[in-house]
């Protein structure tokens, strides 16, 4: 195989293997703690890298890993003595455990060849030069072997506790009354969390693992309310990305975990304007929408208060409302549109309809039934605003 | 190592002044963003400053650290802003979207910096400093720079003083008095946020937000009132400078920005655990004192209850009818005696008058006169 492929099957596999966890750890809203953990590794890291000298040893891996979970402890004490907020936690635990991790470095520069800028960004294109042998033979490099041992134990984790993980996501008060410890799913959820960064963090870096795990599951959790179609969607996000930023990083000879995250934000940063119903854009014009109907009912309330012929009239209307223009003559135009109101001679009055839909919603209004105005929208409205 | 070095030693008193003052200025703004429950932002934000700089940095070729800054600022200030409308816009949480920004802006800016790097423009060595921080890179100017920002933002804390704290402690008063809520809000944002990219080339982007937060948390466990919280955490934050300098001064291969963010997790440490009000260890004291007394009062209740089914109050019992459950151990029952509510003659006990009205007394205190 020649290394361009292999970079990115590394990539993509690794890309799968922090997707699974993310969408949990997003669901969860526990995201930052991926962030956490990322940084807090460097002490483990740089302790088991002096006894095992080698980045890619299972030792390593597992001793790094064992200070992402006791990162998750720490934080969970602090929290719990109840002096600080959990993000406060968070935000305290980290840096301290990697200052030392940094000053372990510094101080056994000699023995430690380790950079802190690797651990940080990775370096994606020297992870081919490691090879796995068997045998003295070639059967590819180390790196791509570890993570997919690792996606395999996600993915075989994820089958086989998916009910519980699922329940306890969305009904943590249910799952634990039906017996499953929240405390266990919990940690269980960290240790693969933690895993999985450690292993990817020698080929993409920490900060990329942080962006592989959470822009993938916040994208898809912009698309879809389903987890299921939320897992398949982000694992499909993440590994276009990885290869796409591959491809990136070779037209600008820059670095591929850089690259990759950047096509992640551009992935983001397009689901985030366009998504169909939870974009910006969306919402935006929902939100228009509903200013405008709001607007349109206080001006038909207003229309079935008032009787006189002076009182109806557009510029008097204009006045008392106290809209702009602009604003007045789009609700007007709406209302029209709509059937609701006729205008003879500049001056409005409300047709049957308008009548009804008007006496409707203030019955709604009085009793308190405000959300049932939006179905009647349904039955009255030809246009929406 | 002596201290005279301090006033002669260039680059040390140099590095002494600006972390010092970088401590001041970061726990006097930190102390809001803890408040807010906006820990993380700070982490965040300095992670979104990376681009700025590296964009500064192509769009004017030169490596002036007060427009790099600038550039960081800008980055800093869209990514609080994007932060801001994720979060605003979408059913997204704010910690997703603070990963989201962390991540996806620190990314980029490695696009950049590696793009930067094959440049042939011998200029770009050193913008890597920004990432780690370097303490020793600090000249006079530097720290004329930061003692000039902490200075307008003391100002603008002051004078706005107020409105801050309304805004912090209860917004939708601010709102209903009439306040620009978005401004004031946009305000202390941005100090935030020129705090955290003056830090930068100190502490650098990773360890920027304990800089923010560990003074502060330390300061919130003395004291109730922001004025004191903000003094506090300024002091905090100043010695956590000065004392980083010095010991990672005195050793070798001691990098300054990780050992003044070990320092700051100690003033943590400390106060968490020492804090007269709020500290675990007197918390602890406090919850064994009151179990004391409440298993003192449960015995003295349980001989009331034999008691006053009696004529004669003063008349002994026998100790042993008295067990663990009424919270006895000899310990109560000499301490009992020292109160002067019992009196012991041998092998039996008798209460006191004093003893028998307290007793009386004892859950009926707290109830309202009827």
């Amino acid at each position: 195989m020649n290394p361009s492929i292999e970079i990115q099957m590394i990539a993509a596999v690794t890309a799968a293997a922090c997707a699974i966890p993310g969408v949990f750890l997003v669901l969860r809203k526990m995201a930052l703690i991926s962030d956490a953990i990322s940084h807090s590794i460097l002490p483990g890291i740089v302790i088991g890298f002096m006894i095992t000298q080698d980045l890619a040893s299972p030792l390593l891996i597992l001793l790094a890993a064992f200070s992402g979970i006791i990162t998750v402890i720490l934080v969970e004490m602090i929290q719990k003595t109840g002096l600080v907020k959990e993000d406060t936690a968070i935000g305290l635990v980290f840096p301290a455990l990697f200052s030392i991790g940094v000053i372990l470095i510094a101080q056994n520069a000699n023995d430690v060849h380790l950079d802190v800028d690797a651990v940080l960004l990775g370096e994606l294109a020297f992870a081919p030069f490691d090879r796995f042998y068997i045998n003295d033979t070639d059967i590819g490099p180390k790196a791509l072997w570890t993570i997919s041992v690792i996606l395999l134990i996600t993915i075989s984790l994820m089958l086989a506790f998916y009910k519980e993980l699922k329940l306890s996501t969305f009904d943590v008060g249910l799952s634990s009354a039906l017996g499953f410890s929240p405390v266990i799913l919990h940690y269980g959820l960290m240790s693969v969390a933690s895993v999985t960064t450690v292993a990817a963090f020698d080929a993409v870096g920490a900060i990329l693992v942080v962006a592989l795990m959470i822009t993938p599951a916040a994208a898809a959790y912009l698309l879809t309310t389903d987890l299921k179609k939320m897992l398949v969607l982000s694992i499909l996000f993440g590994v276009s990305s990885a290869i796409g930023g591959y491809w990136l990083a070779r037209l600008l000879d820059a670095s591929i975990s850089g690259s990759i995250t950047t096509v992640l934000g551009l992935l983001f940063l397009g689901i985030y304007f366009f998504a169909p119903s939870k974009g910006l854009i969306a919402v935006l014009l929902r939100q228009n929408r509903q200013r405008k109907e709001v607007s349109l009912l206080t001006f038909l309330l207003h229309l079935n208060n008032h009787d006189s012929t002076e009182e109806r009239g557009v510029a008097h209307l204009q006045e008392h409302i106290n809209w702009r223009r602009v604003r007045a003559k789009s609700v007007l135009d709406l209302a029209v549109q709509n059937n609701m109101i006729t205008i003879e001679n500049q001056v409005v009055s409300l047709t049957r309809k308008g009548l009804e839909f008007t006496e409707k919603a203030l019955e709604y209004i009085i009793t308190n039934k405000d959300e049932k105005i939006e179905d009647m929208k349904d039955d009255f409205f030809l246009f929406r605003g | 190592m002596d201290i005279t070095q301090y006033f002669t030693d260039y680059t040390l008193r140099t590095i002494t002044l600006g972390t010092a003052v970088l401590g001041a200025i970061c726990g006097m703004l930190g102390s809001f963003a803890v408040l807010r429950k906006e820990s993380l932002l700070g982490d965040a934000i300095s992670h979104a400053a990376l681009p700025g700089i590296a964009i500064a940095f192509l769009i004017t070729g030169a490596k002036d650290t007060n427009v790099l800054l600038l550039g960081a600022l800008v980055s800093g200030l869209i990514g609080t802003w994007w932060i801001r409308g994720i979060v605003s816009k979408t059913h997204l949480k704010t910690d997703t979207a603070l990963g989201l920004i962390l991540s996806l802006f620190f990314g980029f800016g490695m696009l950049l910096l590696t793009y930067i790097q094959k440049q042939p423009n011998a200029n770009q060595a050193g913008l890597d400093k920004y990432l780690f921080g370097q303490a020793a890179t600090l000249v006079e100017s530097d720290v004329i720079l930061m003692s000039i920002v902490t200075g307008v933002s003391l100002l603008v804390l002051l004078l706005f003083w107020k409105e801050f704290k309304l805004l912090l402690f209860d917004k939708d008063y601010a709102m209903t008095l009439g306040f620009n809520t978005k401004f004031i809000d946009g305000l202390i944002s941005f100090f935030i946020v020129l705090a955290i990219v003056i830090g930068l080339q100190t502490v650098g982007v990773v360890l920027m937000s304990a800089m923010l937060l560990a003074p502060a948390a330390a300061a919130r466990q003395w004291t109730n009132s922001l004025s004191v919280m903000v003094l506090l955490a300024a002091i905090f934050g100043m010695f956590s400078g000065v004392f980083g300098t010095a010991i990672s001064a005195s050793q070798t291969n001691l990098s300054t920005g990780p050992v003044i963010v070990l320092v700051a997790s100690v003033f943590v440490a400390v106060s968490f655990i020492f804090s007269p009000g709020r500290g675990i260890l007197f918390k602890q004291i406090r919850l064994i004192r009151n179990r004391r007394e409440l298993e003192l009062q449960k015995t003295l209740y349980f001989m009331y209850s034999i008691v006053k089914n009696h004529d004669d109050i003063s008349r002994p019992h026998a100790i042993r009818i008295l067990n663990n459950f009424q919270g006895f151990t000899k310990n109560t029952l000499s301490q009992l005696e020292q109160k002067n509510w019992i009196t012991i003659q041998g092998a039996n006990w008798s209460l006191t008058d004093d003893g028998f009205k307290k007793a009386s007394n004892l859950y009926t205190t707290n109830l309202p006169e009827s």
